[in-house]
């Protein structure tokens, strides 16, 4: 459950987004404050992305934004996994400003949601992140306990 | 604290725990009894008092406390509740302050309640003296309307002949019209669309009015308690990423005050 000071704040955020969203940001539904979707989609023409949408979840605790929120990519029959060398087939997402140390308060759903459409906008690896397979299989891990190891930020 | 007030407080907080708190109240007060110089067990029984909404008790409780322990922080933070609920918003923001405060000094981590209580005291003076500012400004209206109908009238108890009467009538009607107008420029009776408070006076991460801002070494403020709390988890300068530890955190005195005061004129800012 979302206490008072994650509330108030998605709250206001949730305000903006229904004020406006840059475009290939789409918002799915916000029914509460502890689970949003949002669908993203590249805006440029790298044909591994092309013509795609994809669906984000986001869970907020309570000590969002102090904390980072949760946010993994959701497979629906029309909304697959983005293939990526920092995105596990299971949707989990290996970036930086989404761990413990990388996040930082000032960021927010919207720029969460930018950072992610950037992130595979400059992708040319058609490929999944070594060991995809065995940590599909073995991972009982949130993703944000998961000490990602950040070997190539470039990508 | 002596044996007995220590059993009685021990069983005070099991009951309070558990929501009982008549019980745990009574308790507390047989802590007092047995201990009556005690500062924590006032605390314990306002605390228990302030969820049965005792609010007069409350504030008696923090009184003594407060005579016993001058420093004590939750003191202060209970009195302002008791003294919102009573809407005494000028004493409930002056504790809420002082608790405040004493919390920047001690580090402690009420912070974040205490800036919370702040701007909702402030919140409520302001809408307060706001009410009252368009009773007597309706009150004036209904005065000073009901002078010029006397005028008029005694204007018109002078004159006989219809058309006179009908001329001097037109005219009043038009000078009270004139009034009218005037106070309803003055307090429309629909409110203005707000602005959005000015960015620089919110938080970037809570997104709340700033009430104790303080500033980075790259020379950008957030709200304290917001602050604080990220750097006791990670210690990294929330825009360049570069270590930032509390103590190198200073008051942004300036904007402190334009805060206080934009909020002052605008109470309604708390709520945008």
């Amino acid at each position: 459950m979302a206490g008072t000071f994650a509330t108030k704040r998605l709250g206001k955020e949730l305000a903006k987004i229904h004020e406006s969203l840059p475009p290939g940001i789409e918002l799915v539904s916000a029914d509460n404050f502890e689970e949003w979707f949002l669908d993203i989609r590249v805006l440029d023409s790298n044909p591994l992305y092309l013509n795609q949408i994809y669906r984000l979840k986001f869970k907020f605790s309570a000590q969002y934004p102090i904390e980072p929120p949760e946010v993994v990519f959701v497979k629906l029959a029309d909304r697959p996994i983005p293939i990526h060398p920092h995105i596990y087939s299971n949707g989990i997402i290996c970036l930086d400003l989404l761990g413990q140390q990388g996040w930082s308060p000032v960021q927010n759903v919207q720029s969460i949601c930018m950072s992610l459409q950037s992130m595979l906008t400059g992708n040319s690896k058609n490929e999944r992140p070594a060991g995809d397979e065995d940590f599909v299989r073995g991972n009982r891990l949130r993703p944000k306990d998961i000490n990602f190891y950040y070997h190539d930020n470039d990508v | 604290m002596t044996d007995a007030a220590k059993r009685f407080r021990e069983e005070g907080n099991r009951r309070f725990q558990k929501g009982d708190y008549n019980m745990a109240e009574s308790l507390y007060s047989q802590a007092i009894i047995a201990d009556p110089k005690n500062h924590v067990l006032y605390t314990n029984r306002a605390m228990a008092r302030l969820k049965t909404n005792q609010w007069e008790n409350v504030v008696a409780d923090c009184r003594t406390c407060l005579g016993l322990d001058p420093d004590n922080m939750k003191a202060r933070y209970y009195l302002s509740q008791a003294q919102y609920a009573l809407q005494d918003y000028d004493d409930a923001l002056k504790h809420a302050l002082e608790g405040h405060a004493l919390c920047v000094k001690n580090g402690d981590k009420s912070m974040q309640n205490l800036t919370d209580q702040v701007l909702k005291c402030k919140k409520a003076r302001w809408d307060q003296r706001e009410k009252k500012r368009k009773r007597e400004a309706s009150d004036l209206e209904r005065e000073v309307i009901r002078l010029l109908e006397q005028e008029r009238d005694t204007e018109l108890a002078e004159y006989t002949d219809e058309g006179t009467r009908k001329e001097i009538s037109d005219e009043w009607e038009q000078k009270i019209g004139s009034m009218r107008a005037v106070f309803d420029k003055a307090n429309p009776q629909k409110e203005p669309p707000r602005p959005d408070p000015p960015a620089w006076a919110i938080d970037d991460i809570s997104f709340n009015f700033m009430v104790d801002p303080v500033i980075t070494k790259t020379g950008k403020s957030y709200e304290r308690s917001s602050i604080e709390s990220y750097l006791r988890r990670v210690p990294l300068d929330p825009l360049t990423r570069e270590p930032l530890f509390i103590t190198d955190l200073r008051p942004n005195i300036d904007l402190k005050k334009a805060c206080e005061d934009y909020l002052e004129e605008n109470g309604w800012a708390v709520d945008y």
